[in-house]
């Protein structure tokens, strides 16, 4: 191929892909034509393009993705999707068969690799009752109940109990996150279909690995921020469910700023029953310390 | 003013270390254009000493890359971003999602700080704590403007020093000379003088704890391997973190010559504070392309931005 036709050839694909993904600030603007305004329900897109413009406005106005060349003369490396580890405190109201409790939520979350674990402390909304402290972990296959943070790791340091059976119901909670969901809908790749409802863009697709019966539909709102996310399944292990998530009052929620925004308040109901209704205190976005090393005991019982 | 010393004042002015040192090995190589942050492709041939091993003197600061530059500080935690691919975590080989390098927009000093911060800290490979060191560390980290004992301009330490800047190999001894740069931080100059007679350690119990330990090294085929304790307690031992450790932390590091470049790891092992024994990804420096390179004179390391400081953001 000549040089000048091979030159050509590079500009339009560059020209393309820069089109494609051209940050949120851009993809704002076009919103309205974007989304299909007047429209309540369109048809689901596999055009490329337009959802990979979709899914970048989203990860852009989370702050997920990001690039940087300090320091290395012309370097100009691609951006990525920087998020890995976060912590969060919450306050609020969870739901046990009907009967609400307040809660002290903590969780703490990783994408690579994929876990989380969730400290809870619960005492009866009404009446009286001991205030119950549970904490759930699950990492990739792998799920356990710890009597105190890291048990089960050390000798004379608590218990980690095997919760094998909850391994997908608490993955699942990881994955319908607004960075969750991003980060799967970008690794699903054709399998994600966009559409708009309403004016507003809805993400489909599949999750994958041990959730790969599970379907996620994730509806954004005017900013691109996941804004509601809804997942059917006809997994056994999930009961069946609709788990219906509502992500509102986004921003910036560190005590040291990471341009990572979060919901500020989060609802969730099953079976359209309320399980969760919190509002977040304070998130460590900046890819914090935290690990989740598996005990011997919990891997043992996965074998058996 | 030139992207790396604009973002180098950046850097003082957020987070406060004294960085003039490591501005002047690097500046010589800031023209150099890459579109990766992945080692670069051994080439040449690896010259042998006359007893037959790799010969690994030379000033090995070609590209800056001994830890200079967000791009290589992400590449060292474990992050290879290529070109349009998806991004790779080396220690996981998880896939991350990538964007093209076309759509990114200039970022204003604070917005380049949190992503590096963001950045630097993204890879899988991270040392396992005891679970009673895990709040001790990310507080840490919160706090490095103040606990990072480099902010201070105290010894880097082994094995956050990293790659040394020069090496020098005789029969039986090596000179590491690092250069008051030691990667993110900039710390004062320090030089290790190792044997490589066959000698053994000196009990654990007989030695004062210092910031490099006592090394001694040996070949294992072609790989040199210095094996260090004896440390003090007052270094973290990786760039970033909040990786304190104590004194009985034993490191390993290895270095292997492939032509014009050099590949370092370091195995931490530190029973008291550690679940398991932690490796860092493989780091790679180049030779100084220029033959008759030396290294520059290391400026004093003088820290005063410490009362200035408004947040906690750091890089």
């Amino acid at each position: 191929m000549p040089t000048k036709t091979k030159m050509l050839k590079m500009f339009m694909i560059v020209a393309v892909a820069a089109i494609a993904f051209q940050p949120a600030d851009a993809l704002r603007r076009n919103a309205t034509t974007n989304a299909g305004a007047g429209a309540k329900v369109g048809p689901a897109s596999d055009d490329p393009l337009y959802r990979a413009k979709t899914l970048r406005a989203a990860a852009d106005a989370l702050g997920m993705v990001r690039w940087s060349d300090i320091g290395a003369g012309s370097v100009r490396l691609p951006a990525v999707d920087a998020v890995n580890t976060m912590e969060i405190w919450a306050t609020g109201t969870t739901y046990d068969a009907g009967q609400a409790y307040k809660t002290e939520y903590h969780a703490a979350i990783g994408y690579n690799p994929p876990a989380m674990r969730v400290e809870m402390t619960r005492t009866p909304a009404q009446g009286s009752g001991a205030a119950q402290h549970t904490i759930q972990v699950v990492r990739e296959k792998y799920a356990w109940d710890e009597s105190e943070i890291g048990a089960g790791l050390v000798p004379g340091k608590g218990t980690a109990t095997p919760a094998m059976s909850a391994v997908s119901s608490r993955l699942l909670q990881l994955w319908i996150l607004p960075y969750g969901v991003l980060k799967a809908a970008l690794a699903a790749g054709d399998k994600t279909k966009i559409s708009t409802e309403n004016g507003s863009a809805v993400v489909t697709f599949p999750l994958g690995g041990l959730l790969a019966d599970v379907m996620v539909k994730a509806t954004l709102d005017a900013n691109h921020e996941v804004a509601r996310v809804e997942t059917r399944t006809d997994n056994p292990a999930l009961g069946n469910m609709i788990t219906e998530t509502e992500y509102s009052d986004y921003a910036d929620h560190g005590e040291i700023a990471s341009d990572v925004k979060s919901p500020g308040h989060i609802v969730q109901k099953q079976g359209g029953h309320p399980v969760l209704d919190i509002q977040l205190k304070m998130v460590d976005a900046n890819n914090p310390y935290l690990v989740f090393p598996i005990p011997e005991n919990v891997k043992k019982a996965a074998i058996h | 003013m030139t992207r790396y010393f604009r973002c180098r004042s950046m850097i003082a002015v957020a987070s406060v270390v004294c960085l003039l040192p490591a501005a002047v090995v690097a500046q010589q190589f800031s023209q150099v254009s890459r579109t990766t942050n992945t080692p670069v492709a051994p080439s040449g041939p690896t010259p042998r000493t006359s007893d037959g091993h790799p010969d690994l003197t030379g000033v090995w600061n070609g590209l800056g890359d001994n830890l200079i530059g967000v791009p290589n500080q992400t590449a060292n935690a474990g992050i290879a971003i290529e070109n349009e691919t998806p991004t790779r975590d080396v220690s996981s080989g998880a896939r991350i999602a990538t964007f093209p390098r076309g759509t990114t927009i200039p970022l204003n000093d604070e917005q380049a700080e949190r992503a590096a911060a963001l950045m630097r800290r993204m890879g899988s490979n991270k040392p396992v704590y005891k679970p009673q060191y895990w709040e001790t560390v990310k507080k840490l980290d919160q706090n490095a403007n103040e606990e990072d004992p480099a902010n201070s301009c105290m010894p880097a330490g082994i094995p956050r020093a990293g790659i040394p800047s020069f090496i020098g190999q005789a029969p039986t001894y090596l000179i590491f000379i690092y250069p008051g740069q030691g990667g993110l931080i900039a710390t004062q100059t320090s030089y290790r003088m190792i044997p490589l007679d066959g000698r053994q350690h000196t009990p654990l119990q007989d030695l004062d704890g210092t910031y490099t330990g006592e090394a001694i090294a040996h070949w294992e085929g072609d790989t040199l391997v210095v094996d260090s304790y004896g440390f003090n307690s007052s270094t973290w031992f990786d760039q970033i973190g909040g990786y304190f450790h104590s004194e009985n932390m034993h490191v390993i590091e290895r270095f292997h010559r492939d032509g014009n470049t050099l590949t370092w790891t370091a195995t931490v092992d530190d029973p008291d504070v550690l679940l398991e024994p932690w490796t860092t990804t493989p780091r790679v420096a180049l030779l100084n392309p220029d033959p008759k390179a030396v290294l520059p004179e290391s400026l004093p390391c003088s820290e005063r931005d410490l009362g200035h400081l408004a947040t906690k953001e750091h890089h």
